[in-house]
């Protein structure tokens, strides 16, 4: 039997005290989690934090951090579809998703997350609210800053169109279970629920802002870190969301810095103004990796670099000119030349993460070069310089590969002239001079669909813009999107890649893109195959 | 003197109708705001409703029209991308830019023109030789060059001072040097220029020969009659205090009129571009107005000019 002395029966009674008070003196102590500043090219393009309106890359590496979908992606592994603001969801027909809501999710507010916030989310007055009106008021008209009115911009219901095109509506079944229902029989819905543009965000709060362009600019939603400072064009600041249902953050404070010049992010990482550098170029790793201090981290990311053929323009009439450009490519080449190998020649517009829909025979044009001059010849081709519209490195080492390119294609026989542009808006306009120009496309969720229907399919840019259209292929993205048979869709994903990418083609991928980050060799965090950082307790070990 | 100033304003207005009609003009030219801004994807109807709401769908004589009639009112539109007003959007700017170029001047001044006389007073020495080397270096090497290598040096190399952005007084440094470096070399070369020019003059030899001491012949003499060149330059650097820092902006992510610009421009904001242009334009006429109001003070010659002109 054990006996206890007066002193000894002290000191337990002391010690037991000291334990009783210890979480009000932790929660009474300063936040000691640590702070980090990132260096990123833009903080976003639009200068709003709405997902409806900002679908860059650049947007989704910070807005991951705020908002979330119900069907979450698991970026740092296998991108699969996991649970998110839904623990689990059911199909219950070939129109509709049942999702279980999570249970003790709070928005940046303070406000417990409810089944009428998600179907506020996908909603009228957030994603369907009446592009003309919004239109005809302009961009701004009826949302300028400190003024009424919460109609939002006609691209926002452009953007919700394309990510929901047949959206029926969101129906409550109970206080935790509410069902998407779509218009029409769809595969992907799961898929689709997923992208960013279906976040959870407050409906008090939307409700509450004086304006869209002041929601928009600080949206309330459910991730791990909230809004603290908006300053457009210059920095974002967030701050832990500490009632996070995944967690505390382990972050007291992330602050995204713009510093649109490479060589001053850099600096600025070396220097220990930045903990993390954003948008490396390849041929920096080397030089960064060198001080034993810092890392690059990174890789392969769900996108592919394209170039992209305008069949409306007359050189390029004939599929014989563009199958002979898309033969005179030694793509490996370049991805050893610009990318010192650190990313891959994909098979053709498709991705691992397609799982069984990933058509594992399929590769993109051999590199032939007899092949290509063959096909020039055939064309009858007079040497008529062919237009190649192309942005000063808009996409990582495009002017390099574009030089190649050229060349390459010289070599099959082919005058192709560059021509620099501005902008998008420069390359994309209609005229004599569009012909060839660059691309790239994501996949958004594991479905060809996110892709090849969504970028080249009959709502897709290439088609919209005139740019190329084939019946068969629109018939095709048709089954593609409602069939739920699976061998009937990869049958007709596998047509759609012989049309697209050898009979007719409408593009030829290059490469897959790889994103780079540096980092302090000391910060124990993991990239992910997106331009998404997740910054969530599973993925921080620490720094220092 | 009247009619001399009625035609410096005259051309001074003319100068800054000419700024705005070019800047007007070309930003309609070289590409449409609404693809830009709403982005390619958007559906026809909302590009168009986009153009019909800020008017870009009118004749280009139009909206020129209804632009002037804007200015005349004080109205100088809204930003397409933020729905603020454009002045505004630049007014919060101007002074994070002035906490650069203020400074800067400061150190162009208080170094380059003393550094110009100096190596005039002592032309052909090892002294004057190394100010002329250093300046022929500081005005040659570019802005966005020179900032990299300060920040090599002082900030990942020593630690001593912070690669960018604005948040405290040690962040300016570095962009201040950049900038105040070149400008320093650009008014040393001139400054030294316009001495030795004056230098050689037969009335500084007169006065030598007078007996005139040398130091009163430079005050006196030497450095009024230099100081007409090199006002010139000191104007244009004035009228370059808001939009004079573009690239150091950008080297040394400092949040000023100048990254504006060029986020305004590559966004093709067209109310922003053209309110910081007409800004810039008024602050160079201005400078260039009373740079030459300033040439009828110190030199009678242009003052009895203008009075013959008049006759």
């Amino acid at each position: 039997m054990t006996h206890f002395d007066r002193r000894q029966f002290l000191r337990l009674g002391a010690a037991a005290g000291g334990t009783l008070a210890l979480p009000g003196f932790s929660v009474a102590q300063a936040d000691t989690r640590p702070s980090i500043t990132i260096a990123v090219q833009k903080v976003v393009n639009t200068n709003t934090l709405e997902t409806l309106r900002e679908q860059s890359n650049v947007g989704t590496r910070v807005l991951s951090n705020m908002l979330e979908p119900l069907i979450a992606t698991d970026w740092l592994g296998d991108l699969s579809l996991q649970p998110g603001l839904a623990t689990g969801w059911r199909r219950l027909d070939e129109r509709t998703v049942e999702l279980t809501l999570r249970e003790g999710v709070t928005f940046h507010d303070g406000e417990p997350m409810t089944a009428e916030d998600v179907a506020f989310s996908f909603g009228a007055e957030r994603m369907w609210g009446g592009a003309a009106e919004a239109g005809a008021a302009g961009l701004f008209g009826s949302v300028t800053a400190g003024q009424g009115g919460k109609q939002p911009p006609a691209e926002v219901v452009a953007v919700a169109k394309r990510a929901f095109p047949a959206f029926e509506r969101i129906e409550i079944v109970g206080p935790r279970t509410v069902r998407f229902v779509n218009k029409t029989p769809d595969i992907t819905l799961e898929g689709r629920i997923s992208r960013n543009v279906g976040v959870i965000v407050s409906r008090k709060a939307f409700a509450a802002a004086p304006s869209w362009l002041d929601w928009a600019r600080k949206p309330v939603g459910t991730g791990p870190y909230k809004v603290a400072e908006f300053k457009p064009d210059q920095s974002l600041t967030l701050v832990a969301h500490d009632a996070y249902w995944g967690g505390r953050p382990p972050l007291k404070q992330i602050r995204f810095v713009e510093v649109p010049e490479i060589a001053s992010r850099i600096n600025g990482l070396r220097s220990g103004e930045y903990d993390f550098a954003c948008d490396i170029p390849p041929d920096q790793i080397g030089d960064i990796a060198a001080s034993g201090r810092h890392e690059v981290l990174g890789g392969l990311i769900a996108n592919h670099r394209l170039t992209v053929f305008d069949k409306s323009h007359p050189l390029l009439e004939s599929p014989l000119i563009r199958r002979a450009m898309t033969h005179a490519i030694d793509r490996q080449a370049i991805v050893e030349a610009l990318w010192a190998g650190r990313t891959q020649v994909p098979k053709g517009l498709q991705f691992d993460f397609y799982g069984p829909m990933l058509i594992q025979d399929w590769a993109v044009p051999a590199y032939d070069m007899a092949l290509a001059r063959k096909l020039v010849k055939e064309s009858g081709y007079k040497g008529d310089p062919i237009p190649y519209r192309l942005l000063n490195n808009y996409y990582t080492g495009q002017v390099a590969t574009a030089q190649i390119l050229v060349e390459s294609w010289r070599e099959a026989g082919l005058n192709v002239a560059v021509e620099m542009k501005e902008n998008f808006p420069q390359v994309l306009a209609k005229g004599p001079s569009r012909a060839v120009r660059d691309w790239s496309n994501s996949a958004s969720y594991n479905d060809p669909v996110s892709s090849i229907v969504a970028q080249h399919g009959p709502t897709g840019q290439q088609w919209q813009i005139g740019e190329w259209r084939n019946e068969e292929m629109g018939k095709l993205s048709g089954v593609l999107e409602t069939s739920m048979d699976m061998g009937q869709r990869k049958a007709a994903f596998r047509r759609m890649l012989e049309i697209c990418e050898r009979e007719d083609p409408a593009y030829t991928v290059l490469h897959q893109t790889a994103n780079f980050t540096a980092k302090r060799k000391d910060i124990r965090w993991k990239t992910g195959q997106s331009f998404a950082m997740d910054f969530r307790a599973a993925n921080w070990g620490g720094m220092g | 003197m009247l009619r001399f100033l009625l035609i410096r304003f005259g051309r001074a207005a003319l100068t800054v109708a000419l700024v705005v009609t070019f800047a007007f003009i070309v930003l309609r030219l070289s590409g449409d705001p609404a693809l830009i801004i709403m982005s390619v994807d958007a559906p026809p109807e909302a590009i168009a409703a986009f153009r019909k709401a800020w008017g870009l769908d009118d004749p280009i004589w139009l909206q020129y029209l209804h632009y002037f009639t804007a200015i005349g009112q004080g109205e100088l539109g809204q930003s397409m991308r933020d729905g603020r007003p454009a002045l505004q959007l630049v007014l919060e700017r101007i002074p994070a830019t002035l906490a650069l170029t203020l400074p800067a001047l400061a150190m162009k001044l208080g170094i380059g023109i003393p550094a110009g006389i100096y190596a005039a007073l002592h032309r052909d020495s090892l002294i004057d030789r190394a100010v002329m080397v250093t300046a022929v270096a500081g005005f040659t090497v570019p802005s966005f060059v020179l900032g990299l290598v300060l920040v090599l040096v002082f900030s990942v190399q020593l630690g001593w001072l912070p690669s960018g952005g604005q948040e405290s007084w040690r962040h300016a440094i570095l962009p201040v040097l950049t900038l105040g470096i070149g400008g320093a070399a650009v008014l040393a070369r001139f400054t030294r220029s316009a001495m030795l020019e004056v230098l050689g003059q037969p009335y500084i030899r007169t006065a030598s020969a007078k007996g005139v001491p040398w130091a009163r012949v430079v005050r006196g003499h030497a450095l009024p009659n230099a100081a007409i060149p090199t006002v010139t330059i000191v104007g244009f650097m004035v009228g370059s205090l808001i939009a004079g820092a573009v690239v150091v902006e950008s080297v040394f992510s400092w949040p000023g009129v100048g990254r504006l610009l060029v986020v305004a421009v590559a966004n093709r904001d067209l109310a922003v571009v053209q309110c910081i242009l007409l800004l810039v334009a008024v602050t160079m006429v201005s400078s260039n107005l009373i740079v030459d109001l300033l040439y009828g003070v110190m030199d009678p010659r242009l003052r009895s000019g203008a009075k013959a002109g008049a006759h």
